[in-house]
């Protein structure tokens, strides 16, 4: 104990000091980026949170007042902050577990050794690197009144009559099948990299002890995926609700409010939305950002309590 | 060494103070958008820059869409930007309370500045709060009716004339409705589909009752049901833009903002359109004047940051001038300071109609303000304008939205 105290008061020799300066200065251009672009702005929209601010030089103290006044009268049916939040949340519980089992099921049909593997793999991620803007406007093409998926379904007898995000039911499901669709692909190679790390001596022996293909998936293959599984849920609970740009460029939060997320909400008090000029009330924004803040910390804290459950790591 | 580098170094300083002092300009810098596609921007810099052979103009170009976020977030930073035109009028309220922009009413007393020749669109860039003018307009904008001549002339019928009512249009419309052809063409903003009902200068979008907006919902949907008009639905799923769509050459008519003319033009400059085409005012209500239409102004504000204020001052005077008005006009935009001399240079822009009732329709009889400004505003904007897609969408009954509208605007009438 002593020594180390010795040692830490020690002053640094020439050498040491110059190599921990070099050290830092190799932290620093990340740690400049990171405190300038990230950590600053965080500070800062919390402090504004409690701030009336319109851009200018004037703010005024507010405390809670901003968050009085998304909470003013809040209902699920009316306030916007509650339909923001309902739309939001509806959307992350739907995406989450369909993206999961897309990217899983694709996983495993290609560590099967499918024939022209790589290139299906190429084709499945291709969503992921695409342009957003491009990937969104041809799905509006294809989810139009008289679309392909339209003509589809009315194959099957199912008739539309209009355009999916013209309906305010289906909008939302236009933004979490193209989400989905996107994600599948990246959340794929997670899985198949899990899969991959599956000890074969697992298979060998439950085929030895007669288990078939269906317990084989249940009792090794989904507990040994655990790990990625768990991975996969965090990432995308957190993307899911800071979900944004497919929203601005499918729907615009529209018919109505029936797609409103809640950065659709933060967007348009500060910057204003089609048709409306800026409002500037970036108080206000910042309260609603801290509610998402908040709802995220805690998502991802139960998740991580909930770790211990049922994740496995052998 | 370090003798010799810091000598090398106050030597460059002074060759570039010497350079600067030598040329003796003032450069001024401006905030707008569109730079690319909107000719008077180069007709306002010429045309000053001859008359003020010291001032060096420089654009600052923003895009469209995001303009009014990326000028208020200039703004805020502090940016040394000389002057910002004005987009939306509840921009310019936001700036003028955060102390962004200067006010201009001394400025205006000095030199005895005429605001009289702006038909009431000065009034616009008064603030609510203090009642100092805080920007000068130099565009007004306001609606016309644009028609496809060669489509009549197929049809075989007579073109629309400047007196027409809504019932009369929307005849004409189905009438004019053929094999691939629309009659009429409503973009998708809620200004195009029913903005009409404050042309009677008595209503407003933002008085919280929005009965009066019925009628127009009724004539729109049931141009849609005849087939006259592509529908909502199409249009919003597919981002058919209004430009592209009428320049195709199906589209008989379309009710739209004056800006698309000096837009046709280019078209038809450049062969993208290839019809002969014509504008008329836009209808009316019956017991409403012929003529009446609704726009806004575009402004030029002078920001407070602004180093060379005097000479931005100077440069916002100008180009909301009669000599600059005349710029503008020449490019076929309509400036907003009016006289006779800027009407004639209005008509005579090239590839503009030159018909009788087309020039006729440069002079509406009375414009009402697009909407109005105040607090609360662009709150109950974007209550109209979510229950708008509601409505349009066909998701709630006209009824339905009109009353959704009233309660949700009822938080922020004043």
């Amino acid at each position: 104990m002593t020594a180390g105290r010795y040692a830490n008061k020690r002053k640094m020799s020439r050498l040491e000091r110059k190599n921990t300066l070099i050290a830092y200065s190799f932290l620093a251009p990340n740690f400049l980026g990171f405190l300038i672009f990230t950590l600053v702005p965080v500070v800062f929209s919390v402090v504004l949170s409690l701030l009336d601010w319109g851009g200018g030089q004037n703010a005024e103290w507010v405390g809670l007042g901003n968050f009085s006044f998304i909470f003013d009268e809040f209902s699920f049916q009316d306030s916007n902050l509650g339909i923001a939040l309902k739309n939001t949340v509806f959307y992350t519980a739907m995406t989450v577990p369909l993206t999961i089992v897309c990217a899983l099921g694709l996983a495993m049909i290609l560590n099967r050794g499918v024939k022209g593997a790589n290139i299906f793999r190429a084709a499945l991620f291709f969503p992921y690197v695409a342009s957003l803007v491009a990937i969104c406007v041809c799905w509006n093409f294809l989810l139009m009144k008289d679309g392909i998926v339209n003509q589809i379904l009315g194959a099957f007898g199912i008739v539309m009559d209009k355009s999916w995000t013209s309906s305010r039911d289906l909008a939302i499901w236009a933004i979490i099948i193209v989400s989905t669709w996107k994600n599948a692909g990246y959340y794929m190679v997670m899985y198949l990299a899990g899969l991959q790390g599956v000890p074969a001596e697992l298979y060998e022996a439950a085929t030895m002890d007669g288990a078939n293909a269906w317990q084989k998936f249940r009792k090794v293959t989904l507990p040994m995926l655990t790990p990625t599984t768990f991975f996969c849920s965090i990432m995308m609970v957190i993307s899911c609700f800071k979900i944004y740009d497919v929203v601005a460029i499918m729907t615009q939060g529209g018919p109505g409010r029936s797609t409103k997320m809640l950065v659709t909400y933060i967007f348009e008090l500060s910057f204003g939305g089609e048709g409306i000029a800026t409002s500037a009330q970036y108080g206000v924004a910042s309260a609603v950002a801290m509610v998402l803040l908040v709802i995220v910390l805690l998502v991802t804290f139960i998740q991580f309590r909930g770790e211990k459950k049922w994740v496995n790591y052998m | 060494m370090k003798k010799i580098v810091s000598l090398v170094l106050a030597l460059m300083m002074l060759a570039t103070m010497g350079a600067a002092m030598g040329e003796g300009k003032t450069t001024l810098t401006v905030a707008c958008w569109d730079l690319a596609t909107t000719p008077y921007y180069a007709a306002i810099e010429n045309g000053y820059e001859a008359a003020n052979s010291n001032v060096d103009i420089v654009w600052v170009d923003l895009a469209s869409q995001d303009y009014n976020i990326k000028a208020s977030t200039m703004l805020s930073g502090k940016d040394t930007t000389d002057l910002y035109c004005v987009k939306e009028l509840s921009d310019m309220q936001n700036w003028a309370n955060e102390g962004h922009i200067i006010a201009l009413d001394d400025y205006v007393a000095q030199k005895a500045y005429d605001l009289s020749k702006y038909a009431g669109m000065d009034a616009c860039y008064v603030s609510v709060a203090d009642g100092k003018q805080y920007a000068l307009p130099f565009r007004a904008d306001f609606w016309v009716l644009f028609y496809n001549k060669t489509l009549f002339d197929a049809a075989g019928i007579d073109y629309p004339t400047n007196d027409m009512t809504w019932d009369e249009y929307a005849d004409l419309a189905v009438e004019l409705k053929g094999d691939g052809v629309y009659g009429t063409h409503y973009h998708t903003w809620l200004s195009a589909a029913v903005n009409w009902a404050v042309c009677d200068g008595v209503n407003t979008l933002a008085d919280g009752d929005y009965d009066d907006l019925a009628y127009f919902y009724e004539l729109l949907q049931g141009l849609e049901d005849a087939g006259a008009c592509m529908t909502y639905d199409e249009l919003k799923a597919s981002g058919l833009h209004y430009s592209g769509a009428f320049a195709q050459g199906n589209i008989a008519m379309l009710p739209m903002g004056y800006w698309y003319a000096s837009t046709m033009c280019g078209y038809i400059k450049d062969g993208t359109a290839s019809f002969d085409w014509g504008m008329t005012a836009v209808p009316h209500l019956d017991g409403v004047a012929a003529g009446s239409s609704f726009g806004s102004p575009t402004g030029i504000a002078v920001s407070a940051y602004s180093a060379n204020q005097e000479a931005a001052c100077d440069f916002a005077a100008w180009m909301c001038s009669e000599d600059g008005a005349k710029a503008i006009a020449a490019t076929g935009t309509r400036p907003a300071y009016v006289s006779e001399e800027v009407a004639a240079v209005m008509a005579s822009a090239e590839f503009m109609p030159t018909d009788e009732t087309s020039l006729a329709a440069l002079l509406p009889t009375a414009i009402a303000l697009e909407w109005p400004i105040g607090e609360g505003v662009n709150e109950i904007k974007t209550a109209v304008n979510e229950e708008h897609t509601l409505i349009m969408t066909r998701e709630i009954s006209i009824e339905e939205g009109i009353a959704n509208m009233e309660e949700r605007a009822a938080d922020y009438v004043k």
